[in-house]
């Protein structure tokens, strides 16, 4: 037998998993005996109850039969589209964005893919938030950037450590990662807060990428904040894109807008790099990018209040529930994003070793599906979405409930 | 170069030098364009600009996609079943549906794992480049070629080695510097069939030919075929993956150029490789693992997929050879009559083709980037200096484009050589 000089990238074995990954091996535990519930995947079309505006599909179908966009798209984006996202983005912001500041992406997966590898310098350090959303792990160490965590502090809110944020920064740190509003933990940091993080990225002489994919799903007390605000402060990278806020991840739109006042992202070479990254990287279809201006403009404050009005419900309904379940600590009611961080108190259990094994029997015993915390680097947690249906994360969490009853410490379940 | 990467040798790219070194077409293009609205801003030169730069025939009126796509789009899309994430290697029907189209071309059938969808062939590029990229590889491209390989190479620290294809030979691969070229470290052989930039559609026995030469150093090849069926010549298009049980294949592709719809980005990375080679568990997982981090295509488009590819009817297709067909010959006549511009072998597939420009006819002109700017400007006529692609004093001139502006631009193009014409040869 021919020996093949393919050997592959070795960067992809070391990788760390990732959530879609894990999905699939829990999937392949799963029992088909009950109908599947779903708490693991922040896919919010898994949720009946949410609908996408119908402005955005006929903008698009418009867009598509004019026969006008069936053409290459430019590198960086329409013209079009790059304007309305600076319009959009900037309603919150205090600096103007311009159409010249905004990338547009394949999602902000692609953003993410793109965006670390142009801090990719020899020797350099990220610094990532933990629990945080494995991606940025994986890319890092596709290109190199070697990853520093800092924590995020589960009884302050999931508010970042930033003690352990200076601790771990050092002359070869190039950027700090947020995720805000954060998954996998479900908060929403509050404008003081997030202000302290820029001073501290500016202490440190560090940028801030600021992971909005969640941007506006807040249902609690604390308005979300952009990053940008903070633009003077510390220079930021803002992520973002229409998956979670429009109920659209399928269509792939999302973009990389460089909120820097002080031009320092030109001075420094990193817009350069973007633009130079994005010379061999795809982008989404050009008939998309073209409604992109009327999606964003159109839809309406009903459908947005609609949508978060669900997604509190379900948030409530879920962390009510955890109240039930005495060996899981959910230490924050989520206010936030789509997905929460709970612990499983692994002295009030018998017979499961950790989290994937706590997942695994889950899904084997009860036909439910939660994400293991290891996964976003958090052992011995669970990461519980709630981007459903309130009856569905009513049976689910019965499930849940049920399962951890069957295994408690003996002790405990005499007492029940 | 680059500066090293660490103990790993990941990627660890100095982008200044990248910047400067590496033309991108679509770069050159746009400082062409710029070059003649600055003309347009002072001069009374206000004729239209006529564009045989890019590979997008979507420019022109006579090359539009079928009514059955763009409905299927709109279907999909109206459905509002698709809103949701596909799975990272691509909806299985999507899957199902390519391996099935490919495999009919094909001794063997493909199946849906064989399949992984991208965000267009530029996706399946990356991909390709990104899954083979280790230490101190190296990768063999074609000279001429598509330089969006040269910069996948160079970010992911993979060196580039060029072997030429052979302009008195019809483009065909120099097999002798392939066998020159390749060491241990040969990753892959990339071919591009049918050609860009030179409009080759390579016959049976040479594919075989180079399947059988990639065997024999021990690589596998790439085989880029955008322009799939895009043969409007005597050579009739053959599929790499033919040749899969003498050589593992990948083949990239996408509905970009056969179905006309650029902007769309569908395309896909397939294992055409009956042997199995990349079927073993742990490449499986590597490829599987690296499509985990990527976007992908829209799933609503995914989904329109099969009903594009069933209900296409054949005579859009024929339609869009006979017109291919039809403005390559109108660009080699028009051509034969400019003495500095030599057209060595007549295309037969994809949309461009390579001419050579003869500088010692021409007055003022140093090379070829030189002759197209000032082409720009002074007739609002836009081509690709052979440098974007890597032949120096060649050009490249895309055909796909309406009869009438390919006859007005080539007229255009003779006036600029007669007008730049060295003297003393005017007498002629």
């Amino acid at each position: 037998m021919e020996k093949w000089k393919f050997q592959g990238n070795q960067g992809l074995k070391s990788s760390a998993v990732s959530v879609r990954g894990v999905f699939n091996v829990l999937m392949q535990s799963i029992s088909k005996e009950k109908e599947v519930v779903r708490l693991c995947r922040v896919d919010p079309t898994d949720n009946p109850l949410f609908s996408a505006d119908p402005v955005a599909a006929h903008a698009v179908s418009t867009a598509a039969h004019s026969g006008n966009f069936n053409c290459y798209p430019p590198t960086f984006g329409l013209p079009q589209a790059r304007r309305a996202i600076a319009e959009y983005l900037s309603r919150d912001l205090p600096n103007k964005l311009s159409a010249e500041d905004i990338y547009v992406t394949d999602g902000a997966t692609q953003a993410i893919d793109i965006i670390l590898p142009v801090f990719a310098t020899p020797g350099a350090n990220i610094l990532l938030p933990r629990p945080g959303y494995p991606q940025y792990e994986t890319r890092a160490a596709l290109c190199g950037l070697e990853v520093r965590h800092f924590d995020l502090l589960p009884n302050s809110s999931w508010e970042v450590d930033i003690d352990s944020l200076e601790a771990l920064a050092d002359d070869k740190t190039v950027a700090m990662v947020l995720i805000s509003p954060s998954n996998p933990c479900g908060n929403v940091f509050t404008y003081q807060h997030l202000k302290r993080v820029a001073e501290t990225a500016r202490k440190l002489g560090i940028f801030v990428i600021s992971d909005e994919v969640y941007a506006h799903i807040a249902f609690g007390s604390n308005p979300f904040v952009p990053m940008g605000v903070f633009s003077s402060i510390a220079p930021v990278i803002t992520l973002g894109s229409i998956s979670k806020r429009w109920i659209l991840p399928g269509w792939r739109f999302g973009w990389i807008a460089t909120c820097d006042p002080h031009g320092i992202f030109q001075k420094t070479g990193i817009a350069a790099n973007i633009e130079s990254y994005m010379e061999i990287t795809s982008d989404p279809p050009t008939f998309m990018q073209a409604a992109i201006p009327e999606i964003l403009e159109r839809i309406n404050d009903e459908f947005y209040s609609k949508n978060l009005d669900i997604t509190r419900e379900a948030a409530n309904a879920l962390y009510e529930r955890f109240k039930e379940i005495p060996s899981l600590i959910c230490p924050h009611k989520p206010d936030g994003a789509m997905a929460v961080m709970v612990q499983i108190n692994l002295s009030q259990i018998e017979g499961i070793a950790d989290d994937v094994d706590f997942c695994v029997k889950l899904a084997k015993e009860e036909s439910l599906l939660i994400l293991p915390g290891v996964i976003v680097g958090l052992k011995n947690w669970l990461r519980v979405s709630f981007g459903l249906e309130r009856s569905a994360i009513e049976e689910g969490l019965s499930r849940l409930k049920a399962f951890c009853l069957r295994h408690a410490k003996m002790s405990q379940q005499i007492s029940a | 170069m680059e500066n090293g990467g660490n103990g790993n040798g990941v990627a660890a790219v100095n982008y200044e030098s990248k910047a400067t070194s590496t033309i991108t077409i679509k770069g050159i293009l746009s400082l062409l364009m710029q070059s003649i609205d600055d003309e347009k801003n002072d001069a009374e030169n206000n004729k239209r600009v006529i564009s045989l730069g890019m590979g997008d025939p979507t420019l022109y009126s006579c090359f539009h996609t079928t009514n059955v796509s763009e409905e299927a789009v709109a279907d999909t899309l109206l459905s509002h079943k698709f809103h949701g994430y596909a799975p990272t290697a691509g909806l299985p029907q999507t899957r199902q549906e390519i391996a099935e189209y490919l495999s009919r071309d094909l001794p063997y059938q493909l199946s849906s794992d064989d399949v992984f969808i991208t965000c267009g062939c530029t996706q399946a590029i990356d991909v390709s480049v990104a899954m083979l990229a280790r230490p101190g590889a190296n990768i063999l491209l074609p000279r001429p070629g598509f330089p969006i390989y040269e910069l996948c190479a160079a970010f992911r620290q993979v060196e580039v080695r060029h072997y030429d294809l052979l302009p008195e030979k019809g483009w065909e691969v120099d097999l002798d510097a392939i066998e020159a070229l390749a060491d241990q470290n040969t990753v892959a052989l990339v071919i591009i069939n049918p050609g860009n930039p030179c409009g080759n559609v390579y016959t049976y026995d040479h594919l075989e030919k180079i399947a059988q030469t990639a065997k024999r150093i021990g690589t596998i090849v790439i085989a880029d075929e955008v322009y799939g069926h895009l043969a409007f010549g005597t050579n009739p298009f053959v599929p790499m993956g033919v040749f899969g049980f003498t050589v593992p294949v990948i083949t990239l592709g996408s509905l970009s150029k056969r179905w006309i719809v650029p902007g769309w980005r569908l395309g896909w990375f397939v294992t055409t490789d009956p042997s199995a080679t990349f079927k073993k568990p742990k490449v499986v997982e590597r490829i599987k693992k690296y499509f985990d981090l990527l976007g992908g295509p829209a799933t609503f488009i995914q989904a329109a997929v099969p009903h594009i590819i069933n209900k296409t009817e054949e005579s859009f297709f024929k339609k869009t050879i006979d017109n291919l067909r039809l403005t390559s010959d109108i660009c080699c006549k028009e051509i034969e009559e400019i003495p500095c511009i030599f057209c060595p072998h007549k295309p037969e597939g994809s949309m461009a083709m390579m001419v050579k420009l003869n500088i010692s006819l021409l007055e003022d002109i140093s090379n070829d980037i030189d002759f197209c700017f000032k082409l720009a400007k002074e007739e609002s006529v836009i081509i690709l200096p052979g440098t974007a692609v890597g032949l120096k004093d060649w050009l490249r001139i895309t055909f796909a484009a309406d009869p009438s502006a390919l006859v007005e631009g080539l007229k255009r193009i003779k006036a600029f050589c007669q007008r730049h014409a060295r003297k003393c040869l005017k007498q002629y």
